[in-house]
């Protein structure tokens, strides 16, 4: 599904990323962790198209899109999130989520709008202008409507439940569990939460200083002494 | 005085109409690609001057000419984006000097062409005065503000109901979202421009048939323009017409009660006020949450 072979970013003087690879399958859910700092936004940032990479490759579905520009990346089923949402305030929910179809996935579905607005509990909220009267967690919710209407095959989710309250936290990833079977998806999910990575992802990659420092179950990452330095700054701690 | 203040009020609503024209071409072209198209108020004084050709020519009614106005304004208005979209660094800048170099250009084109001499409609149906209760005003002026409430009807429509349309509005509010909704940005831009063209050309054969037009009219032109869509605020076509309708309203009783020296100075004064006192417009979006 997704291939990354020795990808390098670098802005300026600063490499960001330094030979990141790893490879994933279809259906996967990947939880991708590290302390602030340590690329994984602009990892997505790079998968999703927003950052050229300076050397290596992104294979997706066999086909390299390290030089698609971010729309051609959308309509081959890539979908993203991002931390911050970001509707299109000057439409409706609806509407993101029909030009997010049309555009997306090249074709207008009514009924599988229907189907999403449903499925991320925003039907009440369908004729709402999108950024004015919306809550966070709809707002989160909108975010990854938006992603499921393009037809995803791999969803990129960048700290989704980031300011969400425990209980709601909950909610979420079991909802994000239901669309990983409803729909079929990769999932990449980027989150600091361990016990999240740890429920929700079958594997675990860790990048601290822009390098991939382990990759493995979750259980296995949490207890290799690299990444308990990455958190705490010392092996033993 | 009050018949001449309703007067005011009333060719001041009619001019108005044709500024908030030339206003949503501007504000179009900025919220897709985030750039000052300096070179608008060109694009309808090129447009005007086609209204005269097809007048003068052939005897036709000015409207005739929208769409020889349009097929000018449409290509110039493409070779405008390609250029645009050449620029990599500091693409709003860069823009700005470049559009202003593109009006300068076409302003001495239209003088090589047509000299300096001032130039407006001579339809006598369209000169011909009709009165509306205690007011008078051309059949020029009517029929123009008739077409520029049905253009801004279509725009409406467009923005509101077609995918293009909608594209443009999802381009405006977050590019980078957009992108990973797989919109091309760059037919939406080109899109943008076309119906910016569209909307210059029917403005500038309205200003032909209700004022008077010569080849250094542009800039003014485009001046107006910002100004409406400062005061309207961003992502609004109801706001650019009744910002338009307000600055067509406020030089006309300027001209009334003051002196015609003070009219461009008025509306400037109304861009101070609102960019200090209401930076988001009068008609802008509030702050958002989330």
């Amino acid at each position: 599904m997704l291939r990354l072979e020795d990808v390098t970013v670098r802005f300026g003087g600063l490499t960001a990323l330094k030979d990141v690879s790893f490879a994933m399958g279809a259906g996967e859910i990947l939880g991708l962790v590290g302390p602030n700092g340590a690329g994984k936004t602009t990892l997505f940032n790079t998968i999703s198209g927003l950052v050229r990479p300076k050397t290596g490759r992104i294979l997706f579905a066999e086909r390299e899109i390290g030089r698609l520009p971010l729309h051609a990346r959308a309509r081959l089923g890539l979908g993203r999130t991002f931390q911050i949402p970001q509707p299109m305030h000057h439409l409706t929910v609806r509407e993101n989520l029909t030009v997010a179809q049309v555009f997306g996935a090249g074709k207008a579905d009514t009924a599988r709008v229907d189907e999403i607005l449903e499925v991320m509990e925003l039907g009440q909220h369908a004729e709402r202008n999108a950024a004015t009267e919306l809550a966070l967690q709809e707002l989160k919710r909108l975010e990854i409507a938006k992603a499921l209407a393009t037809n995803p095959k791999l969803l990129l989710l960048d700290e989704v439940l980031a300011g969400l309250e425990s209980n709601a936290k909950r909610r979420f990833v079991d909802k994000l569990r239901e669309l990983h079977e409803r729909y079929k998806l990769a999932i990449v999910i980027v989150e600091h939460d361990i016990e999240t990575i740890s429920t929700l992802c079958s594997r675990a990659v860790v990048l601290n200083f822009g390098q991939m420092i382990a990759d493995g179950t979750p259980a296995e990452v949490f207890r290799n002494p690299a990444v308990v330095e990455s958190y705490t700054g010392a092996a033993d701690a | 005085m009050l018949e001449l203040l309703q007067q005011s009020l009333f060719s001041g609503l009619l001019v108005g109409s044709v500024y908030a024209l030339v206003a949503l071409g501007i504000a179009l072209t900025f919220g897709a690609m985030k750039i000052i198209n300096l070179a608008h108020g060109e694009l309808v004084l090129l447009a005007a001057y086609m209204a005269y050709v097809i007048e003068s020519r052939t005897g036709w009614n000015p409207y005739a000419a929208i769409p020889l106005a349009f097929a000018l304004t449409g290509i110039v208005s493409v070779v405008i984006y390609l250029l645009i979209e050449r620029i990599r660094e500091h693409r709003e800048l860069n823009s700005l000097i470049l559009t202003f170099a593109i009006g300068i250009i076409l302003t001495n084109a239209i003088l090589l062409v047509f000299a300096s001499d001032v130039r407006s409609t001579g339809s006598p149906f369209l000169q011909d005065a009709v009165s509306f209760g205690p007011v008078y005003a051309m059949k020029g002026e009517i029929t123009a503000f008739i077409i520029s409430l049905a253009v801004m009807a279509g725009l409406w429509w467009w923005l509101k109901n077609s995918w293009y349309g909608r594209a443009v509005r999802a381009v405006s509010s977050n590019r980078d979202a957009a992108k990973l909704m797989g919109i091309d940005p760059r037919r939406v831009e080109l899109a943008a421009f076309i119906v910016a063209g569209i909307l210059a050309s029917v403005a500038g054969v309205a200003l032909y048939t209700m004022s008077v037009v010569q080849p250094a009219l542009g800039p003014g032109l485009t001046i107006k323009a910002f100004i409406v869509a400062v005061l309207a605020g961003v992502g609004s076509i109801p706001g650019v017409f009744c910002a338009a309708l307000l600055l067509g309203v406020t030089e006309a009783m300027t001209v009334t009660l003051a002196s015609s020296a003070l009219q461009e100075l008025v509306g400037m004064v109304l861009f101070l006020l609102v960019l200090f006192f209401m930076p988001n417009g009068l008609f802008g979006a509030r702050a958002r949450r989330g």
